[in-house]
């Protein structure tokens, strides 16, 4: 009986020896599955270069000659909120409006340094 | 009435002077009479890529001095006798050039040449600034790395700041890997022009042959090879600039990996 446990106890070890060997073999060939790094690039990038252009959903249309009228409150409004987002001084903003396909484009540039 | 681009980037060593040189020797190839100006004052290598070092006597120095008149001061190449260079001077410093002056220099090239192309300096300091001022167009050179595109990214925003117009602005990524862009390594063209949103007019892909042109001083589109896929990128590049539309797709076809035929030849066509 001891003997019998013994040499089953001992064949359990040559499978699990033999097991361990083959899952070695077989991962020898396995192709690791790589990190692509292009994903956390494009993520990061994304993260980066936003600043520059942000699109900005269009929420209320207002007729021109409101605009015309307040344009001065308009550009006052756009320096205040450029100044204190980018942290330079409202003289460093410059605010255009120009007329594009029936369009008012307000065109604001922004001297940092 | 010559178009002036200038070559910028704003980080270093992405291929500005390489790409200005190969560029010019494209334009001239395809019958244009090109002007290149090195506005890289004191770092100047345009003369080296061309092969032309040993012939500059007069550089924009002289110009500014009043020693010479900008035409007096231009090199002609030797193989394509509508290719000229403005060199830059090696002892001078950006400082000792003004954005006025380089108005001026242009100003008095700009009837005799089709197309004028302006290399610049790295940074966004003086150089830059000098390198700009006469420019009515830009190329913007990246390579498909973060810092480069960031770098970029500023460059555009300069550019539109001094009053260049966004269509005027126009994109060319340099050392492209199409086979990193496959394994998902690499941005892609499409990640790059999302976020730089401005046009794009040519990808180089990556390619030591480049360097050996370099070293050789002939630039790859006059290296007696112009069946070479770069070759026909910037090819492909010039007669973008000259207004014919050929499709960006068109460049990534030299791009690829080379193939069972190209690995033979490779291997029993050495000398």
């Amino acid at each position: 009986m001891a003997d019998q446990g013994v040499s089953e106890s001992s064949s359990n070890v040559s499978l699990d020896a033999t097991k361990g060997v083959t899952m070695m073999f077989f991962g020898l060939f396995r192709r690791k599955k790589k990190a692509q790094s292009r994903k956390e690039a494009k993520d990061r990038l994304d993260s980066i270069v936003t600043g520059r252009r942000r699109s900005v959903p269009v929420q209320e249309v207002i007729p021109a000659e409101l605009l015309k009228s307040s344009e001065t409150d308009v550009v006052t409004q756009i320096k205040g909120y450029v100044a204190q987002r980018f942290k330079v001084k409202e003289e460093n903003v410059k605010v255009q409006f120009e007329e594009h396909n029936g369009y008012v484009v307000i065109i604001t540039n922004v001297v940092f340094h | 009435m010559a178009k002036t681009y200038v070559v910028t980037s704003g980080k270093g060593g992405v291929g500005k002077t390489t790409i200005s040189a190969t560029l010019g020797a494209a334009l001239a190839a395809k019958g244009d009479k090109v002007c290149l100006i090195d506005a890289d004052i004191g770092l100047k290598n345009l003369d080296l890529t061309l092969g032309l070092e040993n012939r500059v006597v007069h550089t924009i120095l002289d110009v500014v001095n009043g020693k010479v008149t900008a035409l007096e001061a231009l090199v002609r190449h030797k193989q394509m006798k509508n290719l000229f260079l403005l060199a830059a001077s090696q002892i001078a410093t950006k400082e000792m050039l003004s954005p006025d002056d380089m108005r001026r220099i242009v100003a008095e090239l700009y009837p005799k040449f089709d197309f004028i192309i302006v290399d610049s300096p790295a940074g966004i300091e003086r150089g830059f600034r000098n390198a700009v001022a006469a420019a009515d167009r830009a190329l913007v050179i990246t390579t498909p790395e973060l810092p480069a595109i960031t770098d970029a990214d500023r460059v555009i925003g300069l550019l539109e700041n001094a009053g260049m117009a966004e269509d005027d602005i126009r994109l060319i990524i340099n050392r492209f890997k199409p086979n990193m862009v496959k394994r998902g390594d690499m941005l892609t063209k499409d990640d790059i022009q999302e976020n730089l949103a401005i046009e794009l007019v040519g990808i180089i892909p990556d390619s030591e042959d480049v360097i050996v042109a370099t070293n050789t001083g002939n630039p790859i589109t006059l290296n007696g090879n112009q069946e070479h896929m770069i070759a026909h990128v910037f090819s492909n590049i010039a007669l973008r600039l000259k207004g014919e539309m050929i499709s960006i797709d068109k460049d990534l076809i030299y791009g690829g990996s080379r193939g069972f035929r190209e690995f033979f030849k490779r291997i029993f066509g050495r000398n």
